[in-house]
């Protein structure tokens, strides 16, 4: 038992030193103690969590967040040792980087603020890149690390646009307040990630010191978006709507490029003259926001159509007499464009010529004793609501009540017309999809997914708002209508021999003051190829001067610009797929050397070059395309059980592909492969002879 | 309350006292890992603090709960049970080395599968090797000087044993080993036989710094400890000082604490601080009190046991939980470098609460007294056994 109290008692006079630590912390050093906690000031604070990127719908960055670093040194951290072995030439380094300060002053800089117990000194305020604080961190003393050498690089994140402000408003932004618009704005859930921890101190100067070299809590990165935007066809839009936008001098114009099927937004672009007078930018989303909201003018007859269609009162060949271009409803004429007006004439040239008093004389025949029914057709074809579009802020469309006060005789007249009431561009051109896509109306969608690295996190498919917005009957007439205006109507001067367009023109005065200006609001709203439609679109252009203010002079001419680089690029759309084996087009921005192969391969060569290149997929083969200076890979779909695409490839690759197929291979020339005999995507028996031309 | 009474003496047998202690830290365990956790708590799960409330109560519940059981089992088992877990906890150690989870560099811990718990392996190692000691030294209290028949084996387990926890986690390694040391001390193996592990403990320990993952922490941590620069404290010590220093004698009150948001771990390395600073000297007097009076109470069960290997585990299993709530103590108040010992019984942790359970559990059962029974009957039965077959 001796032994047992022995140890007891050393245990006993452990505890009595704790005690007597305590005693001394508290009471001897308290003072000491109490005045550090005083001038220490940490605090948590949050790390900024990487914004996910915008992707177009072929893979290109639409914006990005491009980490930048600020380069700063604790100089107490590094051992006497490192620092003086490795300052002299750390502090050459520095001062061939940013060339502001000679080597010596460098050094005097890290070696005075060291002897001066200095914790924290910002080496240099310039931002560097990535590839630069890589390049930075196998530089003497720096490459100790932070605990080791005491560097400290700051992140920063950057919004970077690659297309600059190519659909600059849909893409939107976002500032520090959470203000913003757009995608940007709109997806901010997705994109912001969640920002992590870690604590900091404070520094003199104002400045937070991270503490530790990693985050308490880790930040999440945001999700990436991809978007169903085609840069290509989104670069049409806005440069063919500029053109004509300074043409005639307008005050703003809108685009929206649509698939018919899918009701994936293709294109959106807005111009508006900059507040200088000269010029045109992107300041506010026209085709879908509030703002947008306008009378539409003639595009709307295609629903005065629908109605008088669907209500079975017309016949496309009863005629209309439109008299002298002018009638009376209660105390307001009712005016045609062309001066003496049409005379008598069959109801399909009323649409096609857009005689305002035929449309208006026949819907007031058949509705004018039950207006609701004519609003009735309006809901069928959803006009009335909101989309329920992606991003925020879509415009409300604006109907009168036939059961309110400001409901008059002469307003279901001009109803027909398009004038009081209040859609925007976005929601008419729904409406002419629906009819494009045979009466199916679906959902415009400008976000189709939203993922992280490679896993999808959320897919949005194409939502139909109705199966069928009218008999399969009308859809046909209306369809025969819209291709009568480009054939022989208002839009005669879009008419082209190669694919065919139908559409709708609309001029709309503009009420200002509550008064009719002589300014107009011109559109055009239609899809093509009008048998097989593939694409539809609206144009809006708001105020151009000059003598023609129509519809078919001002912005059909847009559609048609659009409607001809897209179906030149498009092979999709165009009637006879051509048979040609597959040349890479000698684009002279392609990268001239790579153009498919082994992804790692492909990449390692890229990156031991310094070539800036990206790669989402996970496929092993792949082909080169350019995108902002800097290579994107896609995947090349080798795999598939059908002949794969080997152009641009070294012989090399396309043997090993193809002879894995079992197919033989033939060559003549030598390079790389510029056409194969057996055209890509069609099927093949085993050991077929398949002669690849090189050059 | 009479039948409260008559249920507690029914169901809680052993040491009162022991009991009444080991409600005590837990109730004080509870509220300190509660505010411990509020910067924790509000950072990691959104601002939900109740969630590792919820989750501390149930798992020192969960050990109060083992504890019962075990205490409730006669201690003679644990001879052989030791030995049998000794043999389990070396391949356990080693694949936890080679392929553990790693935190902070050290691979100390395995994640038991279908109840995804993770779990320290050298806290089943700690446990077996006292009460395998402990065993040992009761059964060859006869020929304790013996170096060939109780020394060496004594020495081999010993060695493999905190060889292999010394390689990830050399604080415990050390702690085990004074433990082990402490034990043979008591169990009246020869002063200059303790020499010789002392020096073999050496020997092994640094060979384990070299080969393992962590030496290099441990010499700047030793380093840094041994030539103490005042402006050069380590960043932990210089908060544990500024929580125990704003504690005062009284302290901040409860869940007032500020260091918890900047101290590493201070639900755990540095409670302790966090005590002192919520409920100042008083607090932390009263905690290592309860410390010493569970020392004492677990030697006054070597006292009552007749039995060598009654008492000899006892005080192991008494010495290492006590040992290990000084050093953790120690740390707080810069007695000791700084390491990563949780407070037994107080500290917030998964699976070495239970142990801890277990081990209370076992000094209860001796603290009984009525287990001894159990010895005697085994020996009567033994010994007519012997006669009939004489």
């Amino acid at each position: 038992m001796l032994r047992v109290r022995l140890s007891f008692l050393v245990v006993s006079l452990i505890a009595v030193a704790i005690f007597y630590r305590i005693g001394t912390i508290q009471l001897v050093e308290g003072e000491k103690w109490r005045q550090m906690s005083e001038d220490i000031n940490l605090q948590y604070r949050p790390v900024k969590a990487t914004r996910g990127n915008i992707y177009s719908a072929n893979g290109s960055l639409l914006a990005t967040s491009l980490p930048f670093y600020r380069v700063a040194m604790d100089p107490s951290v590094g051992k006497a040792s490192v620092l003086k072995s490795g300052v002299d030439s750390l502090a050459t380094r520095l001062a061939g980087f940013y060339r502001d300060r000679s080597a010596a002053a460098y050094k005097r800089m890290i070696m005075d603020a060291r002897n001066q117990g200095k914790k924290y000194l910002i080496l240099n305020r310039k931002q560097i890149g990535y590839q630069e604080k890589l390049e930075m961190m196998t530089w003497p003393v720096f490459r100790e690390g932070r605990m080791g050498g005491g560097v400290i690089f700051e992140k920063i994140d950057k919004r970077y646009r690659p297309f600059k402000n190519l659909a600059g408003r849909t893409v939107g932004f976002l500032n520090e307040d959470q203000y913003g618009v757009g995608l940007e704005y709109s997806f901010n859930e997705y994109l912001e990630g969640r920002n992590g921890e870690a604590l900091f101190q404070k520094i003199a100067g104002g400045s937070w010191k991270p503490l530790h070299d990693a985050e308490d809590i880790k930040p999440t990165d945001g999700y990436d978006i991809v978007t169903t935007l085609d840069v290509n066809i989104q670069d049409v839009a806005e440069s063919a709507l500029l053109r004509q936008l300074m043409n005639k001098d307008a005050a703003y114009g809108s685009v929206i490029v649509m698939e018919v099927s899918t009701g994936h937004i293709k294109a959106i672009a807005n111009l508006q003259k900059n507040k200088n007078g000269y010029g045109y930018g992107e300041y506010y989303n026209y085709a879908v926001g509030e703002q947008g909201l306008t009378e539409p003018g003639s595009t709307f007859k295609l629903l005065s159509m629908l109605a008088l269609l669907e209500e079975g009162k017309i016949n496309l060949r009863d005629s209309i007499d439109t008299g002298n271009g002018s009638y009376k409803f209660y105390d307001r004429f009712m005016r045609d464009a062309k001066n003496g007006g049409y005379g008598k004439i069959s109801v399909r040239e009323v649409f096609e010529k857009s005689s305002n008093v035929g449309v208006s004389k026949m819907v007031h025949e058949h509705f004018g004793h039950q207006p609701h029914r004519f609003i009735e057709y309006i809901s069928q074809v959803k006009l009335d609501q909101p989309l329920g579009f992606q991003l925020q802020g879509e415009g409300m469309p604006y109907f009168k009540d036939p059961k309110n006060k400001d409901w008059y005789g002469t307003t279901l007249p001009w109803m027909s017309i398009g004038y009081e009431l209040k859609v925007t561009p976005l929601q008419t051109l729904a409406f002419y999809n629906a009819i494009a896509n045979d009466g199916k109306m679906v959902k415009p969608l400008i976000v189709r997914e939203i993922s992280r690295g490679n896993s999808v996190e959320k897919k949005y498919q194409t939502e139909t708002i109705s199966k069928r917005i009218a008999s399969e009957k009308t859809v046909k007439q209306l369809q025969s209508l819209l291709k009568g205006v480009v054939e022989s109507g208002t839009a005669r001067n879009i008419k082209n021999e190669t694919y065919s367009i139908a559409g709708k023109t609309g001029t709309a005065q503009k009420l200002e003051n509550g008064r009719y200006t002589q300014k107009y609001f011109t559109s055009f709203a239609g899809y093509f190829p009008a048998d097989r439609p593939k694409y539809s679109a609206i144009i809006v252009i708001d105020s151009p001067k000059g003598f023609n203010a129509y519809g078919g002079d001002i912005s059909a001419p847009v559609f048609r610009e659009i409607a001809d680089k897209i179906y030149a690029q498009d092979m999709e759309v165009q009637d006879k797929p051509t048979l040609e084996a597959r040349h890479p087009a000698s684009d002279p921005e392609a990268f001239p050397y790579i153009r498919a192969g082994n992804v790692e391969e492909l990449r390692m060569i890229c990156n031991s070059m310094g070539i800036s290149n990206h790669y989402t997929g996970n496929e092993t083969w792949v082909r080169s395309t350019i995108s902002n200076k800097a290579i994107h890979w896609v995947s090349n779909a080798v795999e598939a059980p059908t002949v794969p695409d080997v152009s641009g490839m070294t012989l090399k690759d396309a043997i090993y592909i193809l002879e894995n197929k079992g197919l033989r291979v033939q060559f003549s020339g030598k390079g790389r492969v510029t056409g194969q005999s057996l055209p890509k995507g069609s099927s093949y028996r085993k050991d077929q002879v398949i002669k690849l031309t090189l050059s | 309350m009479v039948r409260v009474k008559v249920w507690l003496e029914e169901n809680l047998k052993g040491d009162p006292i022991i009991w009444a202690i080991v409600l005590l830290l837990s109730l004080i365990s509870v509220l300190a890992v509660y505010s411990a956790t509020g910067s924790l708590a509000y950072r990691k799960m959104g601002g939900n603090t109740e969630i590792y409330l919820f989750k501390h109560s149930a798992l020192i519940i969960s050990s109060l709960v083992v504890m019962w059981a075990v205490h409730n089992i006669p201690y003679k088992y644990f001879s052989k049970l030791s030995l049998f877990a000794l043999w389990v906890s070396v391949p356990l150690l080693l694949f936890t080395y080679l392929f553990g989870s790693k935190i902070n560099e050290a691979s100390r811990w395995i994640t038991i599968p279908i109840i995804d718990q993770a779990f320290q392996p050298s806290d089943l190692a700690k446990l077996a090797l006292i009460a395998a000691v402990a065993g040992m030294l009761a059964k060859r209290q006869r020929q304790i000087t013996d170096i060939r028949i109780t020394f060496i084996p004594l020495l081999i387990w010993i060695g493999t044993i905190c060889l292999l926890i010394a390689i990830a986690n050399m604080s415990t390694a050390v702690m085990l080993l004074s433990t082990c040391l402490l034990l043979m001390f008591i169990g009246r193996v020869p002063v200059k036989y303790l020499m010789v592990v002392c020096m073999v403990g050496a020997i092994v320990l640094s060979t384990a710094i070299f080969m393992g993952q962590r030496g290099g922490v441990f010499f700047s941590r030793i380093e840094k400890f041994i030539d103490e620069d005042p402006n050069e404290i380590p960043f932990q010590a210089k908060h544990s000082y500024i929580a125990i220093a704003t504690g005062g004698i009284t302290g901040k009150g409860p869940g007032k604490s500020e260091q918890r948001n900047i101290l590493p771990h201070p639900y755990s390395d540095f409670i302790y601080a966090i005590i002192i600073e919520e409920y100042g000297m008083v607090g932390g007097g009263v905690v290592l009190f309860l410390y010493l009076a569970l020392l004492y109470r677990g030697m006054r069960v070597v006292a009552i046991s007749t039995r060598p290997f009654g008492g000899l585990l006892s005080a192991g299993l008494s010495f290492s939980l006590v040992i290990q709530a000084m050093i953790n103590m120690g740390v707080a108040v810069g007695l000791v470098p700084i390491t990563g010992l949780p407070l037994p019984m107080v500290s917030m942790g998964g699976t070495s609460l239970i142990f801890t359970g277990i081990s209370l559990g076992i000094i209860l059962s001796i603290s009984r007294g009525d287990h001894e029974d159990a010895f005697l009957s085994e020996e009567k039965a033994m010994g007519n056994m012997v006669k009939k077959v004489a």
